[in-house]
């Protein structure tokens, strides 16, 4: 999940590519109406029941209603989505979601589809991606942990932030990034200060804190051309899926193990 | 409206703008389907009423038709058909890139706007229907930046209140709001429209007494380990709220207009007391860092002229 252009559907590939060459079963499940072409063929499309292209045509929606009644549409035809996830049981399975916040918000569809999922007996655990490049400064970077939460916070799964595209981004930013990926609360709300004016003091002040007893609403980077920060990615969302196990009395299962941080 | 006006005349006298009253912003930003355009029609036809008619920019480039006229239309340099075949996009890319072209004229539009600005005292931008188009995206960020450099502007974002009336979709709403309040720095209003339909009533007293808010919350939510986050996002929120206004509109009626405009005078204020000051620090520091990276390398010249002075160089 994750704004237009974060690198949702590239994620999702680079992931797929990753599982395969560790000879993990991985499918990927497309929910995005609007999307366009996959390098993966996905094992579940949502466009082999309703795209976005029809509805536009044929009921002359614009393309935010035009998505909301594709969802709407998929809400009614929940049991083509129970059948086609039926072959997957015991499998990862991605699922590449539309950026529009909206979907998160206001229309409980997302939220709908993520109860219905772990009814279904999976373990879900979301990924929200973020553009690194849009996180110039501490107050950039508050922003997208506020937008994170937005959509991620009421969908009541475990879920973990990435940001996307660090291998974009000069290595003067990266160190400086550095703050935002192990951050020291005391250092951010100072920092975001220096950038921000004295109204905004209290509220720096709350964010930090927030980012501090949650590591939820912590970002990750990743950086698609090294397979380690992949799968360091991977190990936190399997870490997260594991947590949210622990959540279910009936689950003796193994320690959680902690994700290496490699550098 | 005359007391108003001697307010403005005021600020406009401590401001080094020149022009009797002092023009202002507003950019027009809100969730799909929030009435942002049938609100700046309601706000148009009001100013138009107190023969103060605005100027108004449109820069939703797949919008079928505005109920306004506009001074400056996206869709005029822009066609977003054309953007989709030609660059094989989908509508959302579609979107993007036609905003990412405009934005590339962006200076040409300020120009023809900033001549405009004695004739009009306000300025309104309505945005893209989908407001990460808006938020998250660079020409976004260019075009609040630059209108924000230019004259007070004021974010203006919009609720769609029937549809925001559980805690949950509140608190996710609200959020969201944060996050642009972060990214623009702007001072912000937040007009909770169609309160025709359903009061905002609900959303003040969530404002104004978090703790009701948290026990609306919490009755609908089951699961213990997403309460102390929650708990958390509260508290954040209760901060959230000391930093902007608030006023209840409804774009069908026109209930409300006459207090929207009073906060947006505060939100001037604000801008004129916060941000401009902020604004300038930014500016000044820029300019020293320049400074002092001219000098260094002034510092440098003259090293290296000095080392050759006197001394044949073989060239």
């Amino acid at each position: 999940m994750g704004p237009a252009g974060s690198g949702k559907s590239t994620y999702c590939q680079t992931i797929m590519q990753h599982c395969e060459a560790a000879k993990r079963r991985v499918h990927l499940v497309n929910l995005d109406p609007a999307a366009e072409r996959f390098e993966y063929p996905p094992s579940v499309d949502i466009r082999e029941l309703i795209t976005l292209e029809d509805v536009m045509d044929e009921l002359g929606y614009g393309p935010n209603g035009g998505l909301i009644y594709c969802f709407e549409f998929l809400m009614e035809n929940l049991d083509w989505l129970e059948d086609q996830l039926g072959d997957y049981e015991d499998d990862y399975l991605i699922l590449d979601c539309p950026g529009q916040i909206e979907l998160y918000t206001h229309i409980p569809i997302m939220r709908q589809v993520a109860h219905l999922l772990q009814q279904w007996n999976f373990q879900v655990v979301g990924v929200y991606c973020l553009e690194s490049q849009f996180v110039e400064d501490t107050s950039k970077y508050f922003a997208g942990v506020m937008s994170a939460t937005s959509a991620m916070g009421m969908l009541e799964i475990p879920h973990i932030n990435v940001m996307t595209k660090m291998d974009l981004v000069s290595k003067e930013l990266r160190d400086k990034m550095e703050r935002y990926f192990d951050p020291d609360p005391l250092l951010l709300a100072d920092d975001a200060n220096k950038s921000t004016d004295n109204r905004f003091h209290e509220l720096n002040q709350a964010i930090a804190t927030l980012i501090d007893e949650f590591s939820m609403v912590r970002f990750l980077p990743l950086n698609i051309r090294d397979e380690d920060s992949v799968a360091y990615i991977l190990s936190h969302a399997d870490n997260a899926i594991q947590w949210g196990e622990d959540q279910e009395p009936k689950e003796p299962d193994d320690d959680v193990e902690e994700a290496d941080r490699s550098d | 409206m005359s007391a108003a006006q001697t307010d403005t005349e005021k600020a406009a006298g401590t401001s080094d703008g020149g022009s009797t009253e002092e023009a202002v912003n507003i950019i027009m930003i809100g969730m799909a389907g929030s009435g942002k355009t049938t609100l700046m029609q309601r706000i148009n036809a009001y100013l138009h009423e107190r023969k103060t008619a605005p100027y108004i920019v449109n820069l939703d480039p797949a919008v079928s038709k505005v109920p306004f006229q506009a001074n400056i239309d996206i869709r005029d340099t822009v066609d977003y058909k054309q953007v989709m075949t030609e660059y094989n996009l989908g509508p959302n890319g579609g979107i993007l890139t036609s905003l990412n072209l405009f934005t590339t004229k962006l200076d040409q539009v300020m120009d023809i706007v900033d001549k405009r600005a004695g004739d009009h005292k306000y300025f309104l931008y309505d945005t893209p229907g989908q407001i990460e188009i808006f938020t998250w995206s660079a020409s976004g960020a260019i075009i609040s930046n630059t209108l924000a450099a230019t004259r007070p502007t004021v974010v203006v974002y919009v609720v769609d209140t029937p549809r925001t009336a559980s805690p949950a979709t509140f608190m996710s709403n609200m959020m969201y709001a944060c996050s642009i309040l972060y990214k623009t720095q702007l001072p912000f209003v937040l007009a909770f429209n169609k309160t025709d339909v359903v009061s905002h009533e609900f959303a003040l007293r969530w404002m104004e007494d978090f703790e009701q808010f948290q026990q609306a919350l919490m009755r609908q939510e089951e699961e213990r380990f997403m309460n102390s986050l929650i708990h958390s996002m509260s508290l954040v929120l209760d901060e959230f709220y000391n930093n902007l206004r608030v006023v209840g509109v409804s774009a069908m009626t026109g209930q409300g207009m006459d207090e929207f405009f009073k906060k947006i005078q505060e939100a001037v204020t604000e801008y004129h007391d916060e941000f401009k000051p902020t604004l300038q620090r930014q500016i000044e520091q820029k300019q020293a860092a320049e400074r002092e990276q001219k000098a260094e390398q002034l510092k440098q010249l003259m090293q290296d002229l000095s080392v050759t002075e006197g001394k044949e160089v073989d060239l």
